[in-house]
């Protein structure tokens, strides 16, 4: 005979059961970009390349090449640096959305979105360090780059890379990249990389996947 | 006699045809229609006009309003959530894994509702507009670039993101720091320990807290008594970052007087502008 019910038992067991806690996915290979913030000339063929690429409208920008210029005459200087999403070993827009459309991929890394899904409450837009996830007034969802996801399983590099004329953007194991041994034209001889520039959010906080060669003035590590 | 017939008619036909072309090319064209309407110059000048308000600035942006930032910001509050999502999940249908505790009620809504107008946000906090954002020049992609702007020297904004997640949002989304604590481990693995409740050892331990104009001090000791939910939930359990935030130690009675080493780089005070009472400003005057 079969036991009856206990409701309140249940609904404690039930609140045991429901998770509320977060556990980042550790994946297999973190994939990530590496950009040279001198040799790039600013000309945005990259943004152009990823806005064709996918469809964006006037608005969102999935990359974004960001001209940071100062001083004062004769020490003057300008660079840039070249952002788009970062795909954070511990993304923070991930947790946030409440819809389970963004995922990180466990084979390569990629913080992968499902727009379709999304229902435009841009808490990802607003915890993302770097200003990554965009927002399409028109869809009223929230997009954001998936590494041209499409692109790396037919084996081929993102639109963003492939569009760079200067080789000045690339992607790769971010390991290797950190560690300056991919062989990659975005890395000159004796240039090492770093975690971050003037300016970049803590990378502390999520650990993005990118690594920068910095200009003199955009060092935040004390070298020259 | 044929031959010259031909060559007659080869001369005429293209003659004909260069008649034709240069009469096209001479000829009114149908005006060019862009895609993209072409803004008026009258609406340009409004909205540089807008972008470039005071309030946009230090010092004014310092003292502004919410009705003043939501005058013309009205998307802010306004703007709810799309019932369903394209694919057609339905927004009352979702719970995220944080949303699954005792505090958290009601419908789904927007990153700014949820901080501003949803009960818990008014229950528990102040926030207010320029709590969080502090302003910049718009033509900056990052502080200290434009000669004529107002330098900052702090991380108020950080490459075109206008908020620096780690001086605002990581005060209530840092990860709990349980080594700090001489916890045995993380909360969620160990709050039956403690009776999933913060008082069992903070009645007595760091007694002076959240006294800042952003936060309602009163209403969250009073929440914190009911259970560590309230508590927990700025306090790891929404952790979207992966470290804590260093809160400032302020000395509370009974504080031992040696001060551990994770904390002697601490401040002994929050920020000047979030403190409850600045003697030096003016009546009125919101620090």
């Amino acid at each position: 005979m079969a036991k009856k019910l206990d409701r309140a038992e249940v609904k404690k067991a039930l609140e045991r059961k429901v998770v509320q806690t977060y556990r980042p996915v550790r994946p297999k290979t973190q994939l990530g970009f590496i950009h040279h913030n001198v040799d790039c000339i600013g000309c945005r063929a990259c943004e152009i390349a990823c806005k064709d690429k996918n469809g964006l409208p006037p608005g969102p920008r999935f990359r974004r090449v960001m001209y940071i210029e100062g001083g004062a005459f004769p020490d003057v200087y300008a660079y840039k640096v070249n952002m788009s999403c970062n795909h954070c070993a511990v993304p923070a827009c991930l947790p946030t959305c409440p819809s389970g459309a963004i995922w990180k991929r466990e084979d390569n890394g990629v913080v992968d979105i499902d727009s379709t899904l999304c229902i435009g409450c841009r808490r990802c837009e607003a915890a993302c360090p770097y200003g990554a996830p965009q927002w399409d007034p028109v869809e009223k969802t929230v997009k954001k780059c998936n590494m041209c996801i499409d692109e790396l399983e037919a084996g081929r590099k993102p639109y963003c890379v492939m569009a760079c004329m200067m080789r000045v953007l690339d992607i790769g194991p971010i390991d290797e990249l950190a560690a300056g041994t991919w062989k990659t034209t975005a890395l000159g001889p004796n240039e090492k990389p770093v975690r971050q520039v003037k300016n970049m959010a803590n990378p502390e906080l999520t650990s993005p996947s990118i690594v920068f060669i910095p200009h003199s003035k955009g060092r935040v590590d004390g070298k020259s | 006699m044929k031959q010259a017939i031909s060559a007659v008619v080869l001369v005429a036909a293209v003659a004909i045809g260069f008649i034709v072309w240069i009469a096209g090319d001479i000829a009114p064209k149908a005006e060019f229609v862009p895609h993209v309407a072409a803004t008026q110059p009258a609406e340009e000048s409004d909205y540089l006009r807008a972008a470039y308000s005071p309030l946009h600035f230090r010092p004014a942006i310092e003292s502004a309003t919410d009705g003043q930032c939501l005058a013309c910001h009205r998307e802010v509050i306004e703007d709810k959530v799309r019932a369903a999502s394209p694919a057609g999940q339905k927004a009352e249908l979702m719970r995220a894994w944080y949303q699954q505790t005792s505090t958290y009620s009601g419908e789904q809504d927007t990153f700014h509702r949820r901080h501003l107008v949803t009960p818990l946000a008014k229950q528990l906090m102040s926030l207010q507009c320029n709590t969080c954002h502090q302003g910049h020049d718009p033509r900056e992609e990052a502080q200290g670039a434009s000669a004529t702007s107002i330098q900052q020297d702090d991380t108020a904004f950080t490459l075109r993101k206008q908020v620096n997640p780690e001086t605002t949002c990581l005060k209530c989304h840092g990860e709990f720091p349980w080594q700090l604590m001489g916890m045995p481990g993380p909360w969620e693995e160990h709050k039956v320990a403690f009776g999933n409740n913060c008082m069992t050892c903070h009645a007595a331990i760091r007694t002076k807290r959240h006294e800042v104009i952003y936060l309602i001090a009163e209403a969250i000791e009073r929440a914190g008594k009911d259970g560590a939910d309230a508590c927990y939930g700025c306090h790891g359990g929404r952790s979207w970052y992966r470290i804590s935030y260093p809160y400032a130690r302020t000395p509370w009675s009974g504080m031992p007087a040696e001060v551990p080493e994770w904390a002697k780089y601490r401040p002994t005070q929050s920020e000047t502008r979030f403190l409850k009472r600045a003697p030096s400003l003016p009546q009125g005057t919101r620090p």
